[in-house]
Order: C-alpha cells, then sequence, then structure tokens
C-alpha cells in the first residue's frame, strides 16, 4: 500500500477533529475527499504534512513502507509527499528561484541523487512556469508576496510541478479560483499525473472534478470517511449536498 | 570612588580641565551624579543597565605610543586608524583633521536635545580624553574609514568627535568598533550638515563580550542636507547606540536605521530621536533586532514635530524576532506633533519566527535550522539589499553568516 491510514485519532486545543479514519491510497490512484466545512479535511491534509500543532490521540499511518510519524515534516517532504496550501504562507524577503532550487535540491540528497545545478534548474523552472502561464517575472518575486488568490495557487502547483512528489495533496486549491485559472491549475495536474504517483484532492465542489478525474471520491463528515465509492457520489453530492451524509 | 573624587584623581588627564567655563560645566555635572536619585523607570538611558559599573569605574587612559594612521589610498578616499580616541592631524585640500578644541566642548555642552539626564552624555563631557574634528570641505565628495582601536585591557575612553560638512559636499562615512579588549568606549560624535551637503554614515559594532560600547550621536541638518546613519550591531558585548538628529532647515533628511543581532546574555539599549524645526523636512526611523538566548534589548524612538515644521513627513518603524523565549525587546515609538498638516506614522511589531512560514517551508524539504535562518536572513532582507558599498556588504554578510551560524 502507498498511503495507509489506520484509525486515526486528531485533536487540537482539546477539541476532536479526526474521528477513527481510515483510508487507503494506491500508486497511480486519485482520490478525492469532499465534505462540509469543519469536517477535517484540512486537519487531515496538515497532520499527513507533518503540521506540529496537532495531537495525535490513536492510529497509524504508512507511506511508502515508513511510519509517517516517525518522519518529520521536511523528511516527509524529501520522501515524497507534497502539500498544496489552501492559504499559501507569503514570506517576503525569501526569494522564489533559489528557495525552489533548494528545496528540490534537499530531495535529490535524501535520494541520494545529484544535486541540479543554477544552470539546469533556471532551465527546468522557466519551462514549468511557461506551461502553467506564469510569467518569468514573477520568478523574480518573493514567495508568494504580493500574489493575487489565483496567482498564489498557480504559484503552489508550479513548486508541485517541480518537486514531482510521489504523494500531493491539493487543500482546496479550486478555492479563489475563476475558471480560467482552474482550467490552467488543473491541466498542469493532469500533466503531472503518472502510474507511479498519487493524488489526495481536497475540495467542496464536483467543479474541480469535472477537470481532474478522480478514481474515488470519499465524503468526511465530523471526522471520519462516511462514504467512499467513485465519481457518481461527486454528482450527488452537488445535487443533494452534504446534509444526507450527516 | 565616588564620580567627584574620581574626576579630581583623574583632572590632570582629562581634556580642559583648566578651561574655567568648561570646569563649572563640569561642577554641574558631579551635582547631578551626585543627587540624581537614578530614577530608572523614568529615564531610557538606565534601562536594562547596572549605571553602578559605569558610574563606579576605575579610570585608566594610555595615550597611545603609535599616532593613528591617515592613508589617502585612492583619489577622495581616506583611511584612518584611531588608537585608543586619538587621531593625528591632517590637511589637504580637501578635508582636514584636527584634535578637539575648548570650543567644541562649549559648542556640545549648549545643546539641549539630548537630555540633561543622560548619565552617559554626562560622563563623557566630565572624563574627557580623546577626540578629533573632521571638516570636510565645501563641495568635495569624499569617503572615509574610520577603525578604532584600544591597545590596552581596562581603558575608560571618553571620546568626542566633531563632523563638518561643509556645504555642498558628501562623506561616505565608515566606522568600525571591533575591539577584543575588557574596555568601555563612551563616544560622542557631534555631526553638523551645511546647505546641500550629505552624509551616510556606517556603523559596524563587533566587540567581544567583556568590551562596553555606547555610542551617541548628535546630527544637525540645514537646508537640503540628508544625513543617513546605518547601525549593524553583531557585538558580543554591552552597546547603547542613542541617536539624535536635528532638522533645522528646510528640505533637509534624517534617516536612522539599525539592526542588532544578539545572543547568550546580551544587552543593547538603542534610541533614536528626530526634532523636526523646520518645513518641508523628512526622517526615517527603523531599528530591527533579533534577539537569541536570554539577551536583552530596548529601543526607543521618538519623532517631535515643532508647530513651524508644516509639510514634515516622519515615520518609525520597530521590528523584531526573538528566538528564544528567554530572550526579551521592549520598543517605544512616540511622536509629538505640534504642527497641522503633517504625515507621521509609528509601528512596533516583535514576536517569535513565524510558525506557519516554518511549516510551509519544511512543507518543501528544508530542514527546521535552514528554514529559520532564511526566515532571519529574509526579515532584513530589505536593509542589506540597500547597501550600495559592495566592500560593507561583504562584511555585513560575513558576520550574519557567523551570527547565524550559532542559531540551532
Amino acid at each position: 500500500m502507498f498511503l495507509e491510514i489506520k484509525d486515526l485519532s486528531v485533536k487540537i486545543e482539546n477539541k476532536n477533529i479526526l474521528k477513527s479514519l481510515n483510508l487507503n491510497i494506491n500508486k497511480g490512484e486519485v482520490h478525492a475527499i469532499m465534505g462540509p466545512n469543519g469536517s477535517g479535511k484540512s486537519t487531515l491534509a496538515n497532520v499527513l504534512a507533518g503540521k506540529e500543532d496537532y495531537e495525535i490521540l490513536n492510529g497509524k499511518i504508512n507511506f511508502k513502507d515508513n511510519d509517517l510519524f516517525d518522519l518529520n515534516i521536511e523528511e516527509r517532504a524529501q520522501e515524497g509527499m507534497f502539500l498544496a496550501f489552501q492559504y499559501p504562507v507569503e514570506i517576503p524577503g525569501v526569494n522564489i528561484t533559489p528557495f525552489l532550487h533548494s528545496a528540490i535540491n534537499s530531495k535529490r540528497k535524501r535520494m541520494n541523487e545529484e544535486e541540479i545545478d543554477n544552470l539546469s534548474f533556471a532551465k527546468l523552472l522557466k519551462s514549468k512556469a511557461s506551461d502553467l502561464g506564469i510569467n518569468i517575472d514573477m520568478l523574480k518575486r518573493s514567495v508568494n508576496t504580493g500574489f493575487s488568490g489565483g496567482e498564489k495557487k498557480r504559484y503552489e502547483i508550479l513548486q508541485m510541478s517541480i518537486l514531482n512528489p510521489d504523494l500531493a495533496i491539493l487543500d482546496e486549491t479550486d478555492s479563489g479560483l475563476d475558471i480560467d485559472a482552474l482550467k490552467i491549475v488543473t491541466d498542469g495536474v493532469n500533466k503531472l499525473k503518472t502510474k507511479d504517483n498519487s493524488f489526495l484532492i481536497i475540495t467542496h465542489y464536483q467543479k474541480l472534478l469535472d477537470y481532474i478525474k478522480p478514481d474515488y471520491v470519499h465524503v468526511m463528515v465530523n471526522g471520519s470517511i462516511v462514504k467512499s465509492g467513485g465519481s457518481e457520489i461527486a454528482a450527488e453530492i452537488e445535487k443533494d449536498g452534504f446534509q444526507k451524509f450527516q | 570612588m565616588n564620580i567627584q573624587d574620581n574626576y579630581l584623581k583623574n583632572k590632570k588627564n582629562i581634556f580642559f580641565s583648566d578651561n574655567k567655563d568648561i570646569q563649572t560645566h563640569r561642577d554641574k555635572l558631579i551635582n547631578i551624579f551626585e543627587n540624581d536619585r537614578f530614577d530608572k523607570k523614568n529615564n531610557e538611558s538606565l534601562k536594562n543597565i547596572n549605571l553602578k559599573n559605569f558610574i563606579d569605574f576605575k579610570y585608566k587612559y594610555l595615550i597611545p605610543e603609535e599616532t593613528s594612521v591617515i592613508n589617502n589610498n585612492q583619489e577622495n578616499s581616506y583611511s584612518i586608524v584611531s588608537v585608543n580616541g586619538q587621531c593625528s592631524s591632517f590637511k589637504d585640500d580637501k578635508i582636514e583633521i584636527t584634535k578637539i578644541l575648548d570650543e567644541d566642548y562649549n559648542d556640545f555642552s549648549k545643546n539641549d536635545t539630548i537630555e540633561n539626564n543622560d548619565h552617559f552624555v554626562n560622563l563623557n563631557s566630565l572624563f574627557l580624553n580623546s577626540g578629533f574634528k573632521i571638516v570636510i570641505k565645501k563641495n568635495n565628495n569624499i569617503k572615509i574609514k574610520i577603525s578604532n582601536i584600544i591597545t590596552d585591557d581596562n581603558l575608560t575612553i571618553f571620546q568626542k568627535n566633531n563632523y563638518i560638512c561643509e556645504e555642498g559636499s558628501s562623506l561616505n562615512l565608515i566606522e568600525e568598533y571591533e575591539n577584543k579588549n575588557n574596555s568601555t568606549s563612551n563616544i560622542l560624535n557631534v555631526i553638523k550638515l551645511e546647505k546641500n551637503s550629505q552624509l551616510n554614515h556606517f556603523l559596524i559594532q563587533d566587540n567581544s563580550p567583556n568590551h562596553n560600547l555606547i555610542i551617541t550621536t548628535h546630527s544637525s541638518c540645514k537646508k537640503d542636507s540628508t544625513y543617513t546613519q546605518k547601525v549593524y550591531n553583531f557585538s558580543e558585548g554591552y552597546v547603547r547606540n542613542f541617536h539624535y538628529s536635528e532638522l533645522i532647515e528646510v528640505n533637509s533628511e534624517a534617516d536612522l536605521q539599525g539592526i542588532f543581532f544578539l545572543k547568550d546574555n546580551n544587552t543593547s539599549n538603542n534610541k533614536t530621536f528626530v526634532k523636526h524645526l523646520a518645513e518641508d523636512c523628512k526622517s526615517n526611523q527603523v531599528y530591527k533586532g533579533i534577539l537569541n538566548d536570554r539577551s536583552k534589548a530596548t529601543y526607543f524612538s521618538n519623532t517631535h514635530v515643532d508647530q513651524v515644521a508644516q509639510k514634515t513627513e516622519g515615520y518609525q518603524l520597530s521590528k523584531g524576532i526573538l528566538l528564544s523565549e528567554n530572550a526579551s525587546y521592549f520598543s517605544k515609538p512616540e511622536l509629538k506633533i505640534y504642527a497641522d498638516d503633517v504625515k507621521c506614522s509609528h509601528g512596533s511589531t516583535i514576536g517569535p519566527i513565524d510558525e506557519n512560514a516554518i511549516f510551509y517551508l519544511r512543507s518543501r524539504g528544508m530542514s527546521k535550522i535552514a528554514a529559520t535562518k532564511i526566515l532571519i536572513s529574509s526579515f532584513i532582507n530589505e536593509e542589506l539589499s540597500s547597501i550600495d558599498n559592495e566592500q560593507m556588504s561583504e562584511i555585513i554578510q560575513k558576520k550574519l553568516v557567523r551570527y547565524l551560524s550559532k542559531v540551532k
């Protein structure tokens, strides 16, 4: 199993958020998690990425034969996990290009691969940026600083395409995107999809799933997955909302 | 030993002790020390320090055996090594360097911008034993680098320097303080900018843990002149940076900036104060601090706008990163505005490093320590990238790397 979440319960500040959650993702699969506000979707994404604010009460997560809880935040990233943030953090003064260069090399180092040199990296970045319709001038700016909502999401996908993760978690990447930006971003995701990598897509709406076809759709309510199935569930939610699952 | 006895015992080594007017002024200062109750709560010069160590001190001064060196290596560029606060005389058609004179002392003692209750400035006036005066002649554009060397342990340097930038002149001044001995330097810089002159003043402070450095600057700007000061404090010993600026004629500017990097048990006290006394003047006061371990800092900033100083623009900003729960930074910005057509602002933000930013960077594969370092560098990126002197920029970068190497 590529990612196996078993009986996971998590709390933050005395509030139980995830309750005995189970989820399995195989290599090459695209899974979507849909759920109402406050159901714990982003908590799941943050726990997977290693955010330290949460208390793990119970459960186990295996990722690529590793006990995920044995890996710290950066080790998870270096092992091939990537979280596209719902609210990407602005970091003034940290330039995008050297930051991404350092990020890709930290992963290569862990994988015992040769580090990528400045020139090759610049070429790679330019070509990926061009695929996503990102202006080269934007690459001279600080991380997420002064970006519009759409630019921030596009930039998350650029990072994802550069780091080429084994498991990408997209936390409401569609929020704040107009239809054109949504198309560009989802095109970027689809280009990355191979039989060797997997996606976990968190969203409220079916719209995103019109562009990225999931193999499985899960409904998450009150910290647990209450229903799993195919794309038909997304259509069901679009029609009737989450009420019937609660 | 009390101040009076200390002064009388060492009087013969102290500048201008035979001048009656100066002696009268010094008697007043002694009186202040004898009668002051050293109210730490309301006196900014007393925060976070043990004043007793500075008042109850053993006076020791050595007249340097080697005279200072002044090199005029490149055209319009001078390199000066000041030894125990002294500098030999020099003159050419662009600059003139002399010892300070009685009149320079008087000039300062009449100044009312620096409060009378600044005990360190009072100590400087009382025990004055060194200093020099540099005049940049009319319409010249020059660079000066001053390395301040102290020759022995336990010296008490009380130094007063006067800088005069004559009309239309421009001075790029770099002062380096890098002393490894257990001495105390109490330095007062008095700077006068005549019409249409400019001074870019860089101070690099990097002393060892047992060296105390107290620097006070008073600058005054006439019409169309600009004083810019940038302080980089990497010292492991106590540093006090108190800098005052007066904009006395129209269209003059003062820009007082500083960054301090503290660790261990070190303390730094900082203050900037700009008085707007004429129309159409601008000022900027920005201090940033990075504090690790159990270090402490204070920063007081003040913009005073006189009622005649219409169209003033005055900005203040203070920012601090606390890298440890035991570090502390107290910042107090103040505005006193007596004119009605002004643009002024002040702000202060101090806190630990942004955990969300750390998480974001780590989630891309960067280690926690690398993420912390990159965020510290980005915190001061604007100030570092604005240094247009390549040599300066390199020096600061090296010191920053050294500081960051100790951040765990």
